[in-house]
């Protein structure tokens, strides 16, 4: 019998958090909503399959602490999925920068893809609803990071790690209101069963 | 994907073992409170006493509709009218995050003072999961204090019990609607009810305003969504600005206040569009209300923003 594919929701205070823990179940994912003081080791005892850092209220703008999440992406060899300040904190951690949003998005936004051969965005049109809700955003990508996507006012909308299976994004997929949303999931999830 | 068969019989299977004395249910008459009513009641039987508070803040005929639902379920209840004392407790406070305290910490005394005249060991709520999370923790910015989360005190005499915790309103239909209960596709209507469709003190006076206004914009999209003339909104209400514009009634000049009409779409409220509601439906709103509201009300807006960046509700 093939066991059902893990991944944790480490929980950074987003309104979503619990949205994407919901996501994730029904898609039939086990999972939990983990605080971000857990310990890496914890993590890994649990033999996960993959991790979402979620979005919060703290400004990665301006301060540079995300609990234990800069561990996590120091030391693992699985899927990571960094979701609005998770995916800001992720940029930062390998030498990007984030800003203050000069124009804020909330709310509806079209997002454009720039590279739609990516296995992420599998199934995604070029162009697409998305929902959004951030007072900062990634200003400069790291070096290790390649772009995905867009939008009219955020250039970095989308972004994935070079050599390892990690991946940002600044819009929320686990809203109701972005189209795609769960189809991105999906992706992410296949992803983290190999 | 929610397998709402299978949460009713697990739910009931461990609120079986979880309450062992008498309970209390804070009954709003709502979809939230109603399933989780049901769902005691079948574990624990008339073990159960539903509560429900007329806050003075309810929506038109509000109470009496709820009191034949509790008989129509073969609940245990008890009706409490507490309106002046809410009303009282509210004078002059504008601010919402107080209003909303006040009345979350008024529930809590009213249920903890049945609960001691009756030896109630536990009081259970149909909580689900954006009011806790809406209303904050050490980690989560607080957006709203949800009635039934921001008004527990810290220490609580009573036990809580709140098997809804994790799920969204669109699951709790989808149980409802198992349970075969008439209420599973009924709008979603705050704890705090009208009291924060009030921008400013929701005085006696102004709440009997916003209760015709929300009365006028309910039965209207009501209506049309059976005409088929719209799609039917996740919610849709009236809220009273404290602002007064200048308006002419037969050739006189008038200054009275504004309403502003809500309505969304959304699937658990975590998100929101506003609803696109045919110009004729928004004028027959506007008229009706203008026209009934006469020296009150003269100048009716319609809210055009989603969430983010605003909420469903105005405070």
């Amino acid at each position: 019998m093939i066991s059902a594919v893990r991944i944790f929701v480490i929980d950074n205070g987003g309104q979503w958090t619990h949205r994407e823990w919901r996501t994730l179940r029904d898609l039939n994912v086990e999972t939990k909503i983990v605080p971000n003081t857990t310990d890496f080791q914890d993590l890994y005892k649990h033999e996960i399959d993959g991790l979402v850092l979620s979005g919060g209220a703290p400004r990665i703008g301006l301060t540079n602490r995300l609990g234990n999440c800069g561990d996590y992406l120091k030391k693992a060899n699985f899927p990571i999925l960094g979701i609005c300040a998770g995916h800001q904190f992720m940029a930062r951690f390998f030498g990007g920068q984030v800003e203050p949003s000069k124009i804020p998005e909330f709310g509806k936004i079209e997002l454009n893809l720039l590279k739609e051969d990516d296995e992420f965005f599998e199934g995604v049109p070029k162009k697409s609803i998305v929902w959004e809700s951030h007072n900062d955003e990634v200003t400069d990508l790291p070096d290790v990071f390649e772009l995905l996507a867009e939008s009219e006012n955020c250039k970095i909308q989308a972004m994935r790690h070079i050599k390892k299976p990690f991946y940002g994004l600044q819009f929320h997929p686990e809203v109701e209101h972005t189209v795609y949303g769960e189809k991105i999931f999906r992706n992410f999830i296949n992803m983290c069963k190999k | 994907m929610f397998n709402a068969q299978e949460f009713i019989t697990k739910t009931i299977q461990i609120l079986k073992n979880e309450i062992k004395e008498k309970a209390l249910i804070a009954f709003s008459g709502g979809v939230d409170s109603t399933v989780t009513a049901v769902l005691v009641h079948k574990a624990v039987g008339n073990q159960l006493i539903a509560v429900h508070v007329d806050t003075g803040y309810m929506r038109k005929n509000e109470s009496i509709e709820v009191k034949k639902m509790m008989e129509e379920l073969s609940l245990n209840y008890r009706l409490v009218d507490a309106s002046q004392d809410f009303y009282d407790s509210l004078k002059g406070v504008k601010d919402p995050e107080k209003k909303r305290k006040i009345i979350g910490g008024k529930f809590i005394k009213i249920f903890e003072k049945v609960a001691d005249e009756e030896k109630i060991e536990y009081l259970v709520q149909g909580t689900i999961a954006p009011d806790w999370i809406e209303s904050g923790d050490n980690l989560r910015d607080t957006i709203k204090s949800h009635h039934n989360v921001g008004g527990l005190p810290d220490i609580m005499k009573l036990k809580l019990v709140e098997p809804l915790r994790d799920l969204y309103k669109d699951e709790v239909r989808k149980l409802a609607r198992e349970l075969g209960l008439r209420i599973s596709e009924r709008q979603p209507f705050p704890g705090p009810g009208l009291a924060i469709r009030i921008i400013g003190e929701a005085t006696p006076e102004r709440t009997e305003i916003v209760r015709e206004a929300c009365f006028i914009v309910e039965k209207e999209i009501e209506d049309s969504v059976e005409k088929g003339l719209m799609e039917k909104p996740w919610q849709y209400f009236a809220v009273l600005l404290p602002v007064k514009t200048v308006g002419v009634h037969g050739d006189k000049r008038a200054y009275g206040n504004i309403v502003a009409v809500r309505a969304v779409q959304s699937i658990d409220a975590m998100t929101c569009a506003y609803s696109d509601i045919p110009q004729k439906v928004l004028d027959n709103i506007s008229t009706k209300i203008t026209n009934n509201l006469g020296d009150k009300i003269n100048r009716i807006v319609y809210d055009i923003t989603n969430k983010p960046p605003s909420t469903v509700e105005w405070e």
